[in-house]
């Protein structure tokens, strides 16, 4: 990573949040800037993480204390603070809002990295994730939600209880991996802040995310084939829902050897699925060894209201949109775009040396005040339901499970018409 | 009867590999000698997913068209199919310095200047289809061979696909040393005996449903304006009925050809199918209505997409079109003409291989349609007679991407 590790933090929360840290701890060793807060004992000494802040439980008074001090002196110099923890149990959804509370009176970009409960834990749950939701999505710059029904969507319901929450976990560190990944982007081609806080920074948006690894000679189909049937790009019956979203961030990450043709390749699949209003920011980093696999990451969102005006902590980030806009065009027309300033997730960046690719800067500017999707309320109040009646067993491609799928207009044919179109039927009765 | 008048067409499909041995006759018409026939495996979608069963399956079938017609087989027409497909309209142009006389040579440099344009890298051209020759704006001239001009220009159907899918189900079949005249796209191939020389000139719209995917092909005055690839067919109906009544396949399938029917619901007789009890399956009733439904939603859909595809390659192309001609395996499902012809708005026939003789229950049978059409595209691509029709010149300026491909 070409920048300083310590100037971007990664906050792990709750029991949720300091399990995926410690998976994180596990799958890349050498990463800094770890730091699991909770306010179980047993489970912050079982963690392997090193900084540790621990929050007394029962005493609210006592406990905004120590996130102030503890906390405030932890988060100090650093230029970003991603938070990541499961909504819905009172911990995660008390520490949650009251660390990005305090991140963001530090004048820090806080993002939040969060899974919804799944809906067997309860009603209850659900609700209180609900209501931390909107906070955290009022407080952060950027929220990334997991909806862990969602997930099951993808593997079938005879999958154990403790396999459902390995999976969200799993899912949960993707998610970090991508925030993080995407966050840290140099070089030529790279997705700024702004685009991040673009595409989840709006309140009630519904996020849209796939991951794919594969390595091999077809490692890029591969892995976008992967992140493409991820449960949570697909809404049942209606196939993708990247065609939902006006902006796409993709994030590849893998050897140096990733090509300009298979950028272009996977750039222009994803065109064809989302549609020519999109637009798709592409962030590579292209630093592993030859031979380490290649991951795909895709963030998108669709729904959710327009933000209130620009604060006057975000105005760096305008200013970054601006001279740093890696559009697809921009992959397209220039590859010899000079090398950015070292600090990429830093204030400055050098001013864009080519003017032709900057199509999409107009609507990228203040985003803030981009207006809402062309799908507006509508698509929140549906994309709402969607996530809390999802039934298990709807989303089925039978004997073609296996096979590459016929994907016309978007819509993933291989699933029963009578499914998508949501028909009812007589299921047989058993002799 | 010399040994260049037998055409072998070889069609390896998604439910099964058909292999057409048929005589060309001297009345033009194509004659059948005998079919054989494995059902097919490893192969999805129209395309090969396992080489070795493949082959072997292949291997049976040629075998099998031996045995039935006592002629050894050498060489063979072979279909292709799948999703990989594309095609577009493309007009080449050629300017003529001092108005001379028009020659071959131009007539071939006009197409290789409409194959300059871009297709994907790992594309290759499978077909390159005359549509039309126009000559210093006069336009549709019908042999522009001899006639003085400055410019000729000339449009042309181009299909390509994948290069490497094209070359497995070459592969396939060269490893049982035998030899390919040439690789023929399916549609076009079922078209030749399924659309009539005047349905073709009044605008017909051929769909072929196979087991895995359905092809479909757009005559406007003669000449093939649009084609396409959906990987959908028979297999999906089978799968849909599957998923939604929770039957094993091949339960789904009996019940599909047993039962079937794609007409819509809401006129249904209603009432209840009773499965029996059989040693690998648990008897039950399954509701007829529901069993209607599932497939009239996903025949109708495959025809709505098919529209919209021809009503976005070009405008008011549907309008042009004045007969949907339904063949294939799937055309024998129940209903469905009716299904097609609430889409499409115009009238619907069912057909299967006309203007050929031999054995009748052969050709007719849908589904060996573009088995068939290989034999007779075989025969206009090599007769040399005069060519009486468009259709019948066109065929000499197809790729011969086998022969290319081994140069």
């Amino acid at each position: 990573m070409s920048t300083s590790p310590s100037r971007r933090i990664l906050v792990g929360v709750g029991n949720a949040g300091v399990t995926v840290l410690d998976l994180l701890s596990v799958e890349c060793p050498g990463m800094t800037g770890l730091l699991a807060v909770n306010n179980d004992r047993d489970s912050l000494n079982a963690s392997i993480v090193r900084e540790k802040i621990e929050v007394p439980e029962g005493d609210p008074g006592e406990g905004f204390r120590v996130i102030d001090e503890e906390f405030g002196r932890t988060v100090e110099g650093a230029s970003a603070v991603i938070l990541c923890g499961g909504l819905g149990g009172e911990t995660g959804s008390f520490l949650l809002t009251a660390l990005a509370i305090r991140a963001k009176s530090a004048g820090l970009t806080t993002m939040a990295c969060v899974g919804m409960p799944f809906s067997f834990e309860g009603k209850h749950k659900r609700d209180l994730a609900e209501r931390s939701l909107e906070k955290l999505q009022e407080i952060c710059d950027a929220v990334l939600v997991i909806g862990n029904d969602q997930l099951s969507g993808g593997s079938p319901s005879i999958a154990a209880v403790g396999e459902a929450f390995v999976l969200s976990d799993r899912t949960l560190l993707a998610a970090l991996l991508a925030l993080t990944g995407m966050l840290s982007t140099s070089g030529p081609v790279k997705i700024t802040r702004a685009d991040i806080h673009n595409v989840l920074g709006k309140p009630g948006v519904l996020t849209h995310f796939g991951f794919g690894k594969a390595e091999g000679s077809n490692r890029l189909h591969e892995s976008l084939e992967r992140a493409l049937k991820s449960p949570l790009l697909t809404m049942p019956g209606k196939g993708s829902t990247l065609k939902e979203s006006s902006m796409i961030l993709l994030l590849l990450r893998g050897a140096k050897d990733i090509s300009f043709a298979e950028v272009q390749a996977v750039v222009g699949k994803i065109e064809q699925i989302a549609g020519d209003n999109c637009q798709i920011k592409v962030g590579v980093h292209a630093d592993g060894p030859l031979g380490s696999p290649l991951e795909l990451y895709l963030l998108a969102s669709s729904g959710g209201t327009v933000r209130k005006p620009a604060k006057p902590s975000e105005s760096n980030e305008t200013g970054e949109t601006n001279s740093s806009n890696s559009s697809i065009s921009r992959i397209g027309t220039t590859g010899t775009i000079g090398t950015k300033s070292p600090q990429s997730t830093g204030g400055y960046e050098m001013p864009p040396e080519h003017s032709e690719g900057e199509k999409g800067t107009g609507e990228l500017f203040p985003n803030q005040t981009k207006p809402a999707s062309k799908f507006g309320k509508k698509a929140a109040t549906a994309s709402k339901q969607m996530q809390g009646t999802l039934a298990l067993d709807t989303y089925q491609r039978g004997r073609f499970d296996k096979s590459e799928p016929t994907i016309v207009e978007g819509e993933d044919l291989d699933v029963p018409t009578f499914l998508r179109k949501g028909i009812k039927l007589n299921t047989p009765t058993r002799k | 009867m010399a040994n260049e008048q037998i055409f072998v067409g070889l069609e390896i499909g998604t439910t099964k590999i058909s292999v057409i041995v048929a005589e060309a006759r001297a009345d033009d018409q194509i004659s059948i000698l005998g079919v054989g026939e494995t059902p097919s495996r490893g192969v999805r979608k129209g395309e090969i997913v396992d080489m070795e069963t493949v082959t072997e399956c292949v291997r049976e079938a040629i075998l099998d068209a031996e045995d039935k017609t006592n002629v050894e087989i050498g060489n063979v027409w072979v279909a292709i199919t799948g999703a990989h497909l594309a095609s577009f309209n493309n007009r080449g142009s050629l300017a003529l310095p001092g108005e001379r006389q028009i020659e071959t040579e131009d007539l071939e440099a006009v197409e290789v200047n409409a194959k300059e344009v871009a297709i994907p890298t790992p594309n290759t051209f499978l077909h390159t289809i005359l549509q039309a020759y126009h000559v210093d704006g006069n336009q549709n001239v019908i042999d522009p061979l001899k006639s003085e001009g400055a410019l000729l220009e000339a449009d042309f159907h181009i299909v390509h696909g994948i290069k490497t899918r094209i070359h497995n189900t070459l592969r396939c079949i060269e490893s049982l040393k035998i030899g390919i005249e040439d690789v023929v796209l399916s549609s076009l191939a079922s078209a030749q005996v399924v659309l009539s020389q005047d349905q073709k000139n009044y605008g017909a719209l051929m769909i072929d449903i196979g087991g895995g995917t359905t092809d479909y092909l757009v005559y406007i005055d003669g000449a093939i304006r649009h084609s396409g690839v959906l990987a959908l067919g028979g297999d999906h109906i089978t799968n849909d009925i599957s998923v939604g009544l929770r039957l094993p396949i091949a339960r789904a399938e009996l019940l599909k050809i047993e039962e079937g029917s794609a007409s819509d619901p809401a006129v249904s007789q209603g009432g209840i199918i009773s499965l029996k009890n059989d040693p690998r399956f648990l008897g039950c009733d399954v509701d007829r209505i529901s069993l209607e439904t599932i497939i009239h939603l996903r025949v109708k859909e495959i025809f709505e997409l098919i529209r919209r595809d021809i009503e976005s390659s070009g405008e008011g192309m549907m309008d042009l079109i004045r007969g949907v001609m339904i063949t294939g395996g799937c055309s024998k499902l129940k209903g469905i003409a009716q299904v097609a012809e609430e889409v499409f708005d115009i009238p619907v026939e069912l057909t299967r291989a006309r203007n050929v003789s031999g054995a009748t229950q052969i050709f007719e049978d849908p589904q060996y349609s573009t088995a068939i059409g290989l034999t007779k595209y075989a025969r206009l691509v090599t007769k040399n007679i005069a060519p009486e029709s468009m259709i019948d010149r066109l065929a000499h300026g197809l790729g011969n991407l086998f022969k290319k491909r081994s140069r």
